[in-house]
């Protein structure tokens, strides 16, 4: 009779969601809150494939219109800057600290 | 040397070619999309994946034990008779991998070793020296199971990627920030190929070390030195593959965007890394083919294209009774013809390596590319290019409608209560209409009493949303 550990499967599927789900999330914030701190992250490459590539002219006016109409809102006070710079900076500390809590389970268990 | 010491040394050496061509076919796996993206200059990632490749083969030896404990039973067989199959296991393997890069076929590597294995000892010994257990709980099941889980985790991962970054005001959403995190995730995955690739080398040569006596049965673990052959080699497969990767950008991974190729890669490493820790084999190419359709459809609007999966999916199921059934050939010619037979295979191996590299020097694009697999199943999913819009989006747009309508209705008030300015205001309509003929001055300084009866308006019909 050949015995199989599904719960090995279970675990390596809870494992890795748990891994996953908590790197991306405080990576994703993180970077939420470096755009609120007012510092948007630009990165220069030959090609830009980013969700957010503006394509044609119309798009261009249009951003152009949605930014001036975001920039008439009341901008975020310098203390809020600050403060959603130090939360950007945790939540990459704490994705780094997810990432290497996992390679020292692994390692650990050896 | 006798005939054992000579077929070990075989074993060895055609085992760490495999190494090396493991690691110089998987490079694109962990790198291409960072590149793709235009996070890493190629140059950089490949010397990246090779040096992550050799720290990751030393983080765990749970994959070696599968492979040296447990999918043959090696203490139930005499040494001069389970040694030249392990020989002609590899010999399938390396086939079956040749042919299916040549022919542009989906393969995977893992498999084609563990397919050469059992054929090779299913004619060579018997069924019965095959531990049917761990190869269904260790190998078959996971191969099925850890794409799945892959994508599910990858597509998760998206989701939330996307959500947790969404703007609706109109400012940069940052995405781009993306791009550095897969620096960091793309490591993670080199990494990981390190934790499982190469353990299955270090998992034969212990094997064949085992069979002949040179280590003892009751010890699982790989010698030092093999740890370190098998590290040493699959990063310099990986640094030599390189090149390839440039090739790949071409073909289709480019639409993989940097939030995406983020869950994706996280998705990867964190599914060979917890697999490894339990010791299943898996094969990265599946795995992170998983992880690009599930976070294909992560993103909004998506949708299968069915037939791209079927034929991915079917190129993984041929791999490992293909593998078997030239794993078994090659046992066959041993099993029949003894030394002879050994030579035999060997020459067969000398011309499939030289093959190997002859093709490795032709400078042609083939679909048969090392990283077709994984940039395929970029194209298994499609994605509008104007996808539905959220529930947020759907609520901010009604909102929206709701306030034009009201804004109307407290226009035409206004015009009932007010009649001098609404015959203004549709004075100054018409105006604006004749403004093309050099009238639209006027028009405007009429129109303004109007103007302001509807500014009035707007401010009434605003409440709280």
């Amino acid at each position: 009779m050949i015995e199989i550990d599904w719960s090995a499967f279970a675990r390596v599927f809870g494992a890795a969601l748990t891994g996953a789900v908590l790197v991306v999330f405080f990576y994703a914030f993180g970077l939420r809150m470096l755009v609120r701190a007012g510092r948007v992250p630009r990165i220069t490459s030959a090609e830009l494939t980013d969700a957010i590539m503006i394509v044609s002219k119309k798009d261009i006016r249009r951003a152009e219109k949605a930014k001036a109409k975001a920039a008439k809102r009341p901008p975020t006070t310098r203390t809020q800057r600050r403060v959603a710079f130090a939360v950007a900076i945790t939540s990459f500390v704490l994705c780094a600290t997810a990432i290497a809590g996992g390679l020292f389970l692994i390692v650990a268990g050896r | 040397m006798d005939t054992a010491a000579l077929i070990v040394a075989l074993v060895i050496a055609l085992a760490l070619f495999f190494d090396f061509t493991n690691g110089f076919h998987d490079t694109a796996n962990a790198m291409a999309t960072p590149i793709a993206t235009g996070a890493l200059k190629p140059k950089v990632a490949v010397g990246l994946a090779a040096v992550l490749n050799l720290v990751g083969a030393f983080l765990s030896t749970e994959v070696s034990k599968t492979v040296s404990h447990g999918i043959i039973r090696e203490d139930q067989l005499a040494s001069a008779q389970f040694l030249p199959m392990i020989f002609a296991g590899l010999i399938g393997a390396i086939t079956w991998n040749m042919l299916t890069w040549l022919l542009g076929l989906p393969s995977s590597s893992s498999h084609a070793l563990f397919g050469g294995l059992i054929g090779a000892t299913a004619v060579g010994v018997s069924l019965s020296a095959i531990n049917f257990g761990v190869v269904l709980s260790k190998i078959v099941l996971p191969a099925l199971i850890a794409p799945v889980t892959a994508a599910v985790v990858a597509f998760a991962a998206t989701r939330m990627a996307y959500a947790v970054t969404r703007r609706y005001d109109g400012q940069s959403n940052g995405r781009d920030g993306f791009r550095w995190g897969q620096i960091l995730t793309a490591s993670l995955v080199a990494l990981a190929h390190g934790t499982n690739d190469a353990q299955k080398t270090m998992g034969v040569i212990t094997l064949a070390l085992i069979t002949v006596g040179w280590q003892d049965a009751s010890q699982a673990d790989p010698h030092l030195w093999v740890i370190f052959a098998c590290a040493l080699t699959i990063a310099l497969g990986t640094y030599v593959g390189g090149w390839r990767i440039i090739r790949t950008l071409g073909k289709g991974l480019t639409d993989v965007r940097p939030a995406q190729g983020f869950s994706a890669e996280t998705s990867t490493a964190a599914t060979i890394l917890a697999s490894s820790a339990f010791g299943f084999a898996l094969s990265t190419t599946q795995v992170a083919s998983g992880s690009v359709i599930g976070s294909g459809l992560g993103r909004r609007g998506s949708k299968v294209r069915w037939r791209t999966v079927s034929r991915i999916v079917s190129g993984w199921v041929m791999t490992l009774p293909a593998a078997g059934a030239v794993g078994a050939a090659a046992a066959f010619v041993v099993h029949g013809l003894g030394t002879a037979g050994v030579v035999i295979d060997m020459i067969v191996a000398v011309a499939i390596v030289l093959g190997l590299f002859l093709w490795s020097r032709r400078d042609e694009v083939t679909a048969g590319n090392a990283m077709s697999e994984v940039a395929e199943s970029g194209r298994a999913v499609h994605v509008k290019h104007k996808s539905s819009p959220t529930w947020r989006r759907r609520r901010l747009d009604r909102l929206k409608a709701e306030e034009s309508a009201a804004k109307a209705q407290a226009k035409a008030k206004a015009a009932e209560e007010a009649p001098g300015a609404a015959r203004e205001d549709v004075a100054g309509a018409e105006d604006v209409a004749e403004a093309e003929d050099g009238a639209r001055v006027e028009g405007v300084a009429r129109v303004e009493g109007g103007a302001r009866v509807e500014q009035d308006a707007t401010s009434t019909t605003k409440g709280p949303r």
